[in-house]
């Protein structure tokens, strides 16, 4: 009977080694004082921590990722933000229409849709490059804000906008006052998330990146090429920096989402 | 921004622009489904007919001057040569064992979470299984490649432990494929499968247990019906997902396993590249891939819709 009872937190903790173990060793491996990568270690260095840091490759892709991931979220949230609406506004056989076409993306082969970008981007006259990935990073985000913002946009009464209209508003101070504000938490994760989808995004940079290479795309060829601790290293970086990056969101988010709950109910005095 | 507004209210312009949105239910569709059209025309329907036309066309990009070739011999170079036959089925059977050892290994983790841990501390284990997904395909495939091979941590481990015969070859081949994506997909199984779990009211299975009903019988007669949208759900997500990976088959895949999506995309980053022919290959992947998945939904929607 008591053997029972660890069971599932016992499967629960050894799935969370199976998680965090393989990150945890490939950071110690960045440590390996020797140039290429075999355990165990007999001594250490932090030297490809610091030397990776100079390497201008990879501080390139780096910089390449970070613009492309802004680029796409701006667009992504902007683009994603009207589709809700309009998901919000029409019901029926429409509604399941429109949400199945936004969804499609994101249900299809990444390396096809990736692909099929790739054509008509051709098709069109224009090239790869950074515009090119951040408009497929883009394609890749929206289905994910349409569905965070219409997720917050049905729990929202009609009651305030009505009796924002009774008080003689129109419907773009009623859009900028009330339902943007609500929908803040829902747009600040939505945009948090857009960055972290794009900066990991590898088959979407690999087809619209011509000879631009974002950091996996570089990581990607690196790795194929063989295999050095300071691989490793950066590899760790950039797993501290998005893991951190993800954990500040979360908590940023769901701490605004409680305000602005409260601050609903109790009435937003104020203001 | 509000004041901003209101002192807009007093032109003429933005009065007209407002009234016309307000009045006028013409002008309120077209605004609110401009962006929606267009979006959905530039990511998703242009972008797959030209995909569907290329791959019609005898070569491609056409020359200036040169007219279109119609042909079907695109598709019919995937029945020619048995590699790609192979790639492909391959790739169904493959993506469909993985995605049943998904369900198996994510099942107890997402039940432990929704059920038995205190609801005080389910957010905190939630986002303790979460944060290893912000981390990139490529960045995780390395991390196994450290851990599996040949000098890496687990044959470092056996060797260290004294086991005979290390190192063993645990690279490159289809284990340790699976071992990768499973890492790699498993929180798309863990969400759909919480969020089903979590709603299976508590009374429930309180009264099942109080009427006698052991914990297997609780199991497969309360849990699973009870769960199976977010069975049904996290599958074919996580199916879709292995069937178009690329990167992780060519990093922890073994060179004689490939599967169909890296076929497609190698079709397209080699030099010379026939476009024609990965375009077929593409549709002909989509077009199957959704097809079984919807199969898989309709089968298992049908057979809850008839028990209820």
């Amino acid at each position: 009977m008591k053997l029972r009872n660890l069971a599932l937190p016992g499967l629960f903790w050894l799935f969370v080694a199976y998680l965090f173990l393989p990150l945890f060793v490939m950071a110690a491996m960045g440590f390996r004082d020797s140039n290429f990568v075999a355990f165990p270690i007999h001594s250490w260095t932090t030297k490809w921590y610091s030397e990776v840091l100079l390497d201008r490759d990879v501080m390139e892709a780096l910089w390449l990722s970070a613009r492309v991931a802004i680029f796409s979220t701006v667009l992504s949230v902007a683009v994603g933000l009207p589709i809700a609406f309009a998901v919000a506004r029409t019901s029926g056989i429409a509604r399941g229409l429109l949400i199945a076409l936004i969804l499609l993306p994101a249900f299809l082969p990444v390396v096809v849709s990736a692909i099929s970008l790739r054509i008509f981007i051709g098709r069109i006259g224009l090239e790869t490059g950074t515009a090119a990935i951040a408009f497929g990073h883009a394609v890749g985000s929206v289905p994910f804000v349409v569905i965070m913002v219409l997720t917050r946009l049905n729990t929202m009464g009609r009651n305030m906008a009505d009796a924002a209209r009774n008080l003689g508003a129109d419907d773009v101070i009623i859009l900028v006052r009330i339902v943007l504000p609500y929908l803040s938490p829902a747009l600040l994760g939505a945009f948090m998330f857009c960055l972290l989808l794009s900066f990991e995004d590898f088959v979407r940079s690999f087809f619209l990146g011509g000879f631009e290479q974002t950091f996996p795309v570089l990581l990607f060829a690196r790795l194929r090429f063989g295999f050095d601790p300071g691989l490793a290293a950066i590899s760790t970086l950039v797993l501290i920096a998005t893991t951190g990056f993800g954990l500040y969101a979360e908590r940023f988010v769901r701490k605004r989402s409680l305000r602005s709950e409260s601050s609903l109910t109790s009435g937003a005095k104020n203001d | 921004m509000t004041r901003l507004l209101i002192h807009l209210r007093r032109y003429s312009v933005y009065r007209g622009l407002t009234d016309l949105y307000a009045r006028s239910p013409l002008a309120r569709v077209l605004i609110v489904s401009i962006v929606p059209l267009l979006w959905i025309l530039g990511t998703t329907a242009a972008p797959l007919t030209q995909m569907v036309l290329v791959s019609f066309h005898e070569s491609f990009p056409v020359r200036e001057g040169e007219t279109v070739h119609w042909t079907l011999a695109n598709y019919a170079s995937f029945l020619e040569r048995p590699l790609y036959l192979t790639a492909f089925v391959r790739s169904f059977v493959f993506a469909t064992v993985v995605t049943f050892l998904t369900l198996l290994v994510v099942f107890p983790i997402a039940y432990y979470i929704a059920k038995v841990a205190p609801r005080s501390r389910r957010t905190r284990l939630l986002l303790l299984v979460v944060a290893p997904f912000w981390v990139s395909e490529i960045i995780r495939s390395f991390a196994w490649i450290v851990m599996l091979a040949n000098r890496g941590a687990v044959n470092s481990f056996l060797s260290f432990i004294g086991m005979p015969g290390t190192p063993v070859e645990l690279l490159y081949n289809n284990v340790s494929l699976t071992i990768g994506i499973i890492y790699l997909t498993s929180l798309y199984m863990l969400l759909p499968l919480y969020a089903a779990l979590e709603k299976i009211d508590d009374n429930v299975l309180e009264a099942a247990a109080n009427l006698g009903a052991p914990g297997w019988q609780r199991f497969l007669r309360i849990v699973l019906p009870l769960s199976r949208d977010g069975v049904v759900a996290g599958c074919s997500l996580v199916f879709l997902l292995v069937i178009g990976l690329y990167a992780m088959p060519q990093l922890l895949g073994g060179p004689g396993n490939t599967l169909f999506a890296t076929t497609i995309g190698q079709i397209f980053a080699k030099a010379g590249a026939s476009w024609p022919q990965g375009s077929a290959f593409s549709i002909i992947l989509t077009g199957t891939a959704l097809a079984y998945v919807g199969l898989f939904v309709a089968i298992f929607q049908r057979r809850g819709r008839g028990r209820a």
